[in-house]
């Protein structure tokens, strides 16, 4: 199965590398392989250092690509972690 | 972002003897407050621990990127230190960690943070520059593969 939706970035600081390894964390959690895609650049949600490459910040939207086996709860986890500001506060 | 504009020779020590976090943290303030008498060693030292508390920036393949918000610096400012024996670092891949690369950031620039992050991530992600750094015998050759 092959899933595919936009997220917009809502946390203050986007996606910086705390957030990133929380994506990480969960991508590991997965057998579904999860990319995100920020304009032309994308990343598999598995590498906090392609992660942090993507330099998404507040307001920006990615699109996330999940593909496997679990790939509905794989997206429901990452579409609220984002939506979720990553558990920070602001 | 230019790389060559965050880091400096003078905040680059190439494998230090090391065996626990706690060191290497205090490693990183002192090269920190090097050339910016303005820092405060403890308040660096107190801000990257803060930050570590909420989660190890062991990001993977032996590298970390501590880093913390600093009050009165105006631009984002790297430390780069190696450690002879990998140090048990609490990694995403519970790999230990010999490449330290500290970043000081200053307070509500979030953009500018996020543009340092990608700027380190994209040589880190190049196996052929972390492979030189750890084969590095001094500071100056670290400095040249980050270049």
């Amino acid at each position: 199965m092959k899933l595919e939706r936009p997220v917009t970035i809502v946390n203050k600081l986007g996606l910086h590398a705390r957030a990133a390894t929380k994506l990480v964390e969960l991508a590991n959690m997965h057998t579904a392989e999860i990319t995100l895609v920020h304009g032309d650049n994308e990343a598999p949600a598995n590498s906090v250092l392609a992660l942090m490459m993507l330099e998404s910040s507040q307001g920006k939207t990615v699109n996330i690509i999940c593909e496997g086996k679990d790939a509905e709860s794989a997206m429901a986890a990452v579409v609220s972690l984002i939506e979720n500001k990553f558990n920070e506060d602001e | 972002m230019i790389i060559s504009d965050i880091i400096s020779l003078d905040r680059t020590q190439c494998s230090v003897e090391c065996h626990s976090k706690k060191k290497i943290f205090e490693i990183i303030s002192e090269l920190a407050i090097k050339q910016n008498p303005s820092l405060n060693q403890v308040d660096v030292l107190n801000s990257l621990l803060c930050r570590e508390r909420m989660g190890s920036t062991g990001i993977g393949n032996g590298i970390a990127i501590p880093h913390g918000r600093i009050d009165g610096i105006s631009n984002v400012t790297a430390i780069i230190v190696t450690s002879d024996h990998a140090i048990d670092f609490d990694a995403i891949d519970n790999q230990p960690v010999d490449i330290f690369f500290a970043l000081l950031v200053p307070k509500e620039q979030a953009e500018s943070h996020l543009r340092a992050l990608a700027g380190i991530a994209k040589k880190l992600s190049n196996k052929d520059i972390v492979k030189a750094i750890r084969n590095a015998e001094n500071k100056n050759e670290i400095v040249a593969a980050l270049a």
